[in-house]
Formats: structure tokens, sequence, C-alpha cells
């Protein structure tokens, strides 16, 4: 449920998990997104509600949240639940698909990516909320085309890690010199990225729509993406 | 062959499939049926197609009567009754009445496959309003529409959009005193609903059960057809009351798996009612001073392995005289009756 707030004191606007309500229009039409991607079909059959897959799965064991609900809800296509869910509990899964040994062999997971995918494209309040923090990340891997780099290790950040952690920090070039593959002789990427590898990666997330997702969730670092990439593929003489 | 007839009482699928085997193994089998025609309750109450194959009833049971009337050593009486019995095991003599008077038939043996019928929904204890709302139906009654391609509201003529089925009714309940579970419901309510959903594409069809009994090769012939082919919705959860409001009908119970009440609208419900011993079968034990069980059915004298054999030696009884059964139980237990059944007729003849 929302919470109270000056503007809403009865939570009238506000009903799932804190976020606006919107017309059953607005949700049939996300559901049918997700109902239409072609993997739904071989991701839901049909649910014996035995919850196998509620045991399996660990979010289970540390919140309110059940594979076997969300696979419910998709099966008896319950609009209402469907939008609460893409709204709240598929941002509790952890995408580890244990709940794969389903007897029928439906994935739960599976209905929780494409539910993700719909609700990111989609730009709900709670796909921008799940992926807040990880805007640095996103900006890394997208234009560097490599995940974490050294260069983000802070000394302090772990301190089980030891107290080699801020001397590697503090010669980072040096440490990474001492790694035997030459590709990993860098400390602001992960490893050293081909350019015509980054042109091929940034290619594949524009024509694969993946920027237009970080759009629905992230304008300014949209912004910033599109910037980074068109420059680069200009000097390539590759028209956007 | 004998001079004596295996007396068969009853000519469902099993009494039928019982009469066929006695007369393939080359004895003189007399068939007795109180209706004017065979094919026992599937016929009787008009089934489109049996479970699970979805076969045509009528062509089904139809070829079974056609084998038997072209064996040889097989009279077959309609619109007759048993009056009597007197004699023993490998020396009965039945007294039957029928359209051409009484007569009395020398029998080694009896097998008694008097069949069940369906429970009367105005019994039930929870409030469906089987007689007070046109629209709540039972099992038998959507299976006479589906027979007829007509598959519509009794209230008013039209074509129903969301149908659900309730399961259990009268099965499996200490209140009105059927402890049992009759068996073939979960297969029979799942097989309609996809008649409904094949009949009518744009219908949404529910099935609200305690939960769905369906053994052996029934799970992939019905069940996962019904919800993965025919997008059927199994609820766990029984209706407790149907009320009417306007036209339509309000069904309520508990989503169980879902942990919430659930009040929902209907224009058709169908009660899947249970088994219950026909009335035949109440009347027959008594005639033939046989055993009955606490619910009516003709008891099993010596279980489990012996599935047809009765408290009286030189009785077998077949089917769902017996208790509920499908009609794979039906056949397979009227041909062990038959079997049984010749193997004593001979042993009396060799005896002497």
């Amino acid at each position: 449920m929302g919470t109270a707030t000056a503007t809403d004191p009865y939570r009238k606007v506000q009903d799932v998990a804190g976020f606006a309500d919107v017309p059953l229009k607005e949700k049939q039409r996300l559901v049918d997104q997700v109902v239409a991607d072609p993997r739904f079909e071989e991701y839901l059959y049909g649910c014996y509600e035995c919850g196998i897959c509620v045991a399996a799965c660990p979010s289970a064991r540390f919140y309110d949240f059940s594979p076997r609900r969300v696979a419910q809800a998709a099966a008896r296509r319950d609009v209402e639940l469907m939008y609460q869910q893409m709204q709240e509990d598929i941002w509790e899964c952890s995408q580890c698909f244990s709940c794969l040994r389903c007897p029928r062999g439906n994935n739960p997971g599976g209905i929780i990516t494409v539910m993700r995918e719909v609700a990111v494209n989609n730009g709900l309040a709670s796909a921008r909320e799940a992926l807040e923090g990880y805007s640095r990340i996103i900006y890394k891997i997208m234009s560097t085309g490599t995940q974490v780099s050294p260069d983000m290790l802070q000394p302090d950040a772990f301190p089980d890690w030891g107290p080699e952690v801020a001397d590697v920090s503090e010669h980072l070039e040096l440490w990474r010199r001492a790694l035997p593959p030459e590709t990993h002789h860098t400390t602001k990427t992960g490893w050293a990225v081909a350019e015509k590898t980054l042109i091929e990666l940034y290619l594949i997330w524009l024509e694969t729509g993946a920027l237009d997702m970080i759009n629905q969730v992230d304008e300014g670092l949209h912004m910033i993406l599109e910037e980074v990439m068109e420059e680069r593929l200009e000097e390539e003489g590759i028209e956007v | 062959m004998s001079n004596q007839s295996v007396v068969v009482i009853g000519g469902g699928p099993a009494g039928l499939r019982a009469a066929t085997t006695v007369a393939e193994l080359g004895e003189r089998v007399t068939l007795i049926e109180q209706r004017s025609f065979l094919g026992g309750t599937p016929i009787a109450e008009n089934y489109a197609s049996l479970t699970p194959h979805l076969h045509s009833a009528e062509e089904s049971i139809g070829a079974i009567v056609t084998r038997l009337q072209g064996l040889p050593g097989v009279e077959i009486l309609t619109e007759t009754e048993v009056q009597s019995l007197q004699g023993e095991a490998g020396d009965f003599t039945v007294s039957v009445s029928g359209p051409g008077g009484n007569r009395d038939i020398a029998a080694g043996a009896i097998v008694v496959a008097t069949g069940f019928q369906h429970f009367d929904p105005g019994r039930e204890t929870q409030m469906y309003g089987y007689y007070e709302y046109p629209d709540v139906v039972a099992l038998q009654d959507l299976e006479a529409m589906i027979k007829d391609g007509n598959i519509v509201r009794p209230s008013n003529g039209e074509t129903p959009k969301r149908i659900c089925f309730i399961q259990c009714v009268g099965s499996r309940d200490r209140q009105i005193g059927n402890e049992y579970c009759s068996k073939v419901c979960c297969g029979v309510a799942s097989k309609e609903a996809i008649e409904v959903r094949e009949a009518i594409p744009d219908s949404e069809v529910f099935i609200f059960y305690i939960d769905m009994r369906m053994y052996g090769y029934w799970e992939s012939q019905i069940y996962w057809p019904a919800q993965e082919k025919h997008h059927v919705q199994y609820v766990k959860g029984i209706v407790t009351e149907i009320l009417r409001k306007e036209d339509k009908l309000l069904v309520r119970g508990e989503d169980t798996t879902m942990g919430r009440p659930m009040e929902v609208m209907m224009d058709m419900v169908v009660l899947s009612v249970g088994m219950e011993p026909s009335a035949g079968t109440r009347k027959i034990a008594g005639v033939l001073g046989i055993n009955q069980n606490k619910y009516g059915f003709i008891d099993v004298a010596n279980p489990p392995l012996d599935t047809v054999s009765t408290s009286r030696d030189g009785i077998f009884a077949a089917g769902a005289a017996l208790g509920p059964a499908d009609l794979e139980d039906c056949s397979s237990s009227g041909g062990m009756a038959a079997a049984r059944a010749v193997a004593l007729m001979r042993r009396a003849v060799a005896a002497g």
C-alpha cells in the first residue's frame, strides 16, 4: 500500500507499492505486452500451484515474494495483480532461475524477465526506482563496453578485503601492470576494449533498443550515453 | 456350451463387456436390462463423448452392442427386471418379468452390473440452488447441451461467456454421507470444459476444486490440455454459495492459493455431481441377497485383489455397482466378472 502524504492523505491516488494508480486500460496494455512476448508461451504452460518454485526460491525466504504467485497471476491473466507485481514483486527476484525445477516446465523467473523488460520499456516508476542505483554501472558498461573498472575501487569501500586494498588503490596502475594478460593493464576500464568492438557494441545497443530502454528509466544518463556514442560513430563515418 | 446361462443384470458399459466376454468364451449369456435400450447411464444421460479420449459415446458403446448382438448364444432382454432368485452357485433360477410376461432362467452364475446414478444436487449441503436457478446445471445437463451442439443459458437461451464448474458436489462430504471420491468428475468436468472452450472460443471457463484427481494418463490426456491448450482456469477453493445478481450468478468462495476471498459473476454454473448407487443397484442387492457397503454400493467380499466377488457364492459384480468407477474400470471389472462366472459355471458342470 502507498504511504499517506500531504497531497494524498487517504492514499487514494497511490495504490500499488506507493506508486500512482493508472487506469485499467493502461494495465491491460502492459499485460498484453507481456503475454505477446514470443518467450511467454514457453515460459508458462499451466500451474499446479504446488509451490515447488517458492520452496526453491532464495528471495522468497527474505521477501514477501512468491514466484508461484507470479506464475498464477500470469496464467489467470489477472491484470490488476500482474500490474501490481510489475510495480513491486518482480524486482525482488534475483533471476537465479532456481524456479526452473517446476514439474510443468514453467519458468517463473523467465516470466519475470519479460515483465521487467515491459516495465523498463514503459518507464514504470518501479523500474526507475529499481535501476536508480545502477546508473554509474550502466554508464560504465554502455560507454566503455566493460563492467566495474579498477578506478572505481575506493580504498575504504570494503574493510573486510583487508589492508592491501588501500595500497592497491594508491598504486593502481602498477598493480594492474603486474597482471599477466596485457589486456588487463587498464585502470579506467575492466579490460582493454578494441575500437572495433566498442563500435559494434554501440550499434547493437542502438539497434536492439537497449538505449531506448535507458531513456525510459534515466533521461540524463541516456543523454550522456547518446552523445558519447554518436560522437564515436560519427568519427567512424557511421550514420545513426 | 453348457445348458445354463450366465445371467448379466444391467446393460451399461460393465454389463455389455461382461455379456460379450461370456459369449466370447463360448457360453450362453442372458443380458437383462430394465430400460428399453442398452448402453446404461452414458446413453440414458445423453453423454456426448467419453472421458478421456472424447470419442462419441453412442459410437463407442454402439460398437460393443453390435459386437454382442452378433455373437452366438446371446439373449438380450430389455424392459425386463429380476423378480427373485432361487438355488445356489452353479444352479440358480432367476425369475424375471418383462414385456413377454414372467419367466425363469437357469443360471450357472450371475453378474450384477446395475451401475450408478448421478448425485442429486438438491441434496447438497452448500447453497447452490440447482432447483432454484435455471443457470445452475449439473454435468449431465451440460453434456446433453454439448451433444445437441447448443450450449446456452437455460434462463434466456443466450450463449454463456463465463462458466464455472464446482467439483465434489455430493462427494467427499461427511455431512452428506458420501465420504468417497467419485473418481471421474475431475476428468468429466475437464473434458466438458475443453468442449465448451472449443464451442465458445470467447468464453472463460473456471473449475473450482478441492484437489484435482486426474490419475494416470488423464493428467496429460485431459488436465494439461485443458489448462495449457484451452486455457481453462483451475482455482483451488470450493464455492460455498451461489446468489442471483440480476441475470447473473454470483459465486462465492475462497481463492485459497492466492489467499483471498473470491466473489465472481458467472453466466452458468455446472455442478460436478458425483456417483451414488443407482436405484437398480440398491434394489437388486435385496433381491439377490448380497451385501451392500455403507454407501449402498455392492460390497466386495474379498478385497483388494479379488475385485468382483460378492458376499454370495456364484454372484459377481462389476462396474459402478461396486462404487465409483470410470469406463476403463467398468470394462475391466466387467470382463473379470464374466471370466469368473464362466469358470465357476464350468466347475459346477464338471462336478455334475
